[in-house]
């Protein structure tokens, strides 16, 4: 019975997987937790409790739901909606003190790029511990000693995950082509046919084609269809346009008038669909946003091993010489500018140099969240020592 | 006046947010600060809970007393910030970015006034809880909560028209800023078991706001 709740849940929630969900905050206890048992947190986005809660069963534990807004995790954090005031709030008002005798938190290795841990511990007295990115490992992250090792740590685009963001794209967009029923109903149908065509195709073959989104050598400038992503796309319609004159050849009903109304719609149809499609996915950077083409820059006089970066980079950029104390950037094209590393680095030793040179101190990133079209406009705390305290 | 669902999308450009706030509510919002401010004296000290950019925090500073406006947008504290320099409150007013989980920091007993306007509207029910027991350990014995917020109507009937009218107010604001409010659900009763006495009460025709004045009893421990 559970499971057919989860599974229709998990249909309807993926169908507008665009739209926030948001689900009630507070403390859920899971099992049968005593007064040691780990307190995970996460964001009040209904298909990540629910997924989470999943990952649970059979296990003793608390879940602390903050507010993020009904937006997911990483979203929610890098956009400035799950904050450190979210879950300073979750952790004072839920009573998880009175609950547990110790004071860790586990929290996604994805909220590592809005959560300051220094400063939850500061003002609460929880200590943060960076959790796996994906839920289902976190009975294997507490059985190791909540210790995350680097497949824990590094996002993945598999196919249940590329099949779930086509079925995000491919809902809204055929809801878009009902506008046709005013003018042309009997293409309704076809375009319904070719959007889901077009969004599985896309996703599932994305191994196929993934060397050609590389953002290693992005360009400023036309932001909405980079030119160097266009070629996926453009690609596919070339395919299609084949297929459909093959077609209708062969079976003697080609005609100009059909290859050029369907060579057109779908063109639009892919365009639309792939308008994003590296911010779709969780290994490259949106096409978007400004920030995909900052450089993550490590000050090495400031670094001292201290290693917050190799543990959330959910991209693996980082490695941590422990015996000389200093970091390395080995895959820094692999970065997706999500910030996480300049975020927790507790030296300042990270920071992003813009296309002109120009140095974003770590300062701005931890203040500025992206906005929806990805410019750092979102302000989420300017809160410095002196502020805090009364009169 | 079911428009405060709209505040959402002024909370998302601040620098509007004044205007629109007056806009929206047709200056009603403004005479209920005006009375709900009138309870103060001089040299009270008083608390505003998520001040935004101060429309209770000005009001309370201008009539003598010595105001801290908390709020978690340091968009609105920036505005908030300007005012106060505009004004050369700078004695008066103390702002802070912070949230109402964190008033545990304060000492108890420290104000003799606190405010609240539409904020907890904005709150999950355990921060709700939470604030109410905080707003009574910092709250003098005597010392007054002085609120304004969107309630749900306790008569089902206007609870219906208050539903509907609010409805196509909230499909636009979510659309726009992906956010809503949810009305508080039996205030009155969260004041009174949080231990205040409640003194007066003022509601809108359809009972979705609220104004009200309660007092946390002088002597005993309440």
């Amino acid at each position: 019975m559970n499971t057919i709740r989860y599974l229709w849940l998990t249909l309807i929630q993926t169908l507008f997987r665009m739209f926030p969900f948001p689900t009630r905050t507070g403390l859920i206890p899971i099992g049968n937790p005593g007064r040691d048992a780990p307190v995970l947190l996460t964001g009040n986005f209904r298909l990540t409790v629910e997924r989470v809660k999943r990952a649970l069963r059979g296990l003793d534990a608390y879940l602390l739901v903050a507010n993020s807004r009904g937006v997911n995790v990483w979203c929610a954090s890098t956009g400035g909606m799950l904050t450190n005031h979210q879950v300073v709030a979750v952790l004072k008002t839920s009573g998880i003190t009175e609950r547990v005798d110790h004071r860790r938190v586990i929290l996604p290795q994805l909220a590592a790029t809005g959560i300051d841990g220094g400063e939850i511990k500061e003002r609460t007295g929880w200590r943060v511990i960076w959790g796996p990115v994906e839920a289902t490992a976190i009975p294997a992250f507490l059985q190791a000693g909540m210790q995350a090792g680097r497949p824990m740590r590094t996002i993945r685009f598999p196919w249940p995950r590329r099949l779930e963001m086509a079925v995000a794209w491919a809902f809204p967009i055929s809801l878009l082509a009902l506008i046709a029923l005013l003018f042309w109903k009997s293409a309704v149908l076809p375009m319904i046919g070719l959007v889901w065509l077009f969004s599985l195709i896309i996703f599932l073959s994305f191994p196929l084609y993934e060397h050609l989104l590389q953002s290693g050598t992005q360009h400023e400038g036309f932001v909405f269809f980079d030119f160097g992503q266009a070629k996926v796309p453009l690609s596919f319609w070339a395919l299609f346009l084949c297929a459909l004159i093959g077609i209708s050849l062969l079976s003697g009903t080609f005609t100009w008038t059909l290859a050029f109304r369907w060579g057109l719609i779908s063109l639009l149809l892919l365009l639309l669909l792939s308008m994003d499609l590296a911010g779709s996915t969780p290994v490259y950077k949106s096409g978007l946003h400004a920030d995909r083409l900052l450089r993550i820059t490590l000050d090495a006089d400031r670094c001292r091993g201290a290693a917050f970066c190799e543990r959330v980079c959910p991209v693996d950029v980082f490695v941590v010489d422990h015996h000389h104390k200093l970091a390395a950037l080995p895959r820094r094209d692999q970065c997706v500018q999500c910030g996480a590393c300049i975020v927790q680095c507790p030296f300042d030793a990270l920071y992003f140099r813009s296309p002109d040179g120009n140095m974003i101190p770590p300062d701005t990133i931890r203040r500025f969240k992206l906005n929806l079209m990805g410019s750092r406009t979102v302000q989420t705390g300017t809160t410095t020592p002196d502020s805090l305290s009364p009169e | 006046m079911s428009t405060y669902v709209l505040m959402r999308i002024l909370e998302s450009a601040p620098r509007r947010y004044r205007l629109g706030i007056r806009l929206l509510t047709l200056g009603r919002l403004e005479t209920v600060y005006d009375r709900l401010t009138a309870h103060l004296q001089a040299d009270d000290r008083v608390l505003d809970l998520g001040c935004g950019p101060g429309p209770l925090t000005f009001r309370a500073a201008r009539r003598g007393a010595a105001v801290k406006g908390i709020d978690v947008n340091p968009e609105m504290l920036a505005i908030a910030r300007q005012g106060v320099e505009e004004a050369g409150l700078e004695e008066r007013i103390t702002l802070a970015e912070l949230s109402v989980a964190e008033l545990d920091a304060e000492p108890g007993e420290r104000y003799d006034a606190i405010m609240s306007g539409l904020l907890f509207s904005e709150l999950s029910r355990d921060e709700l809880t939470y604030t109410f027991r905080q707003i009574h350990r910092l709250l003098k014995p005597g010392g007054l909560l002085l609120a304004a917020d969107e309630v749900m109507p306790r008569n089902p009937v206007k609870r219906v028209l208050h539903f509907l009218i609010r409805l196509p107010l909230v499909v636009v604001t979510y659309v726009i800023t992906q956010q809503t409010t949810h009305a508080v659900r039996n205030l009155t009763e969260q004041v009174t078991a949080a231990g205040l006495e409640l003194i007066s009460q003022r509601s809108n025709f359809l009972g979705s706001f609220l104004e009200l004045v309660a007092r946390k009893p002088a002597g005993g421990a309440g």
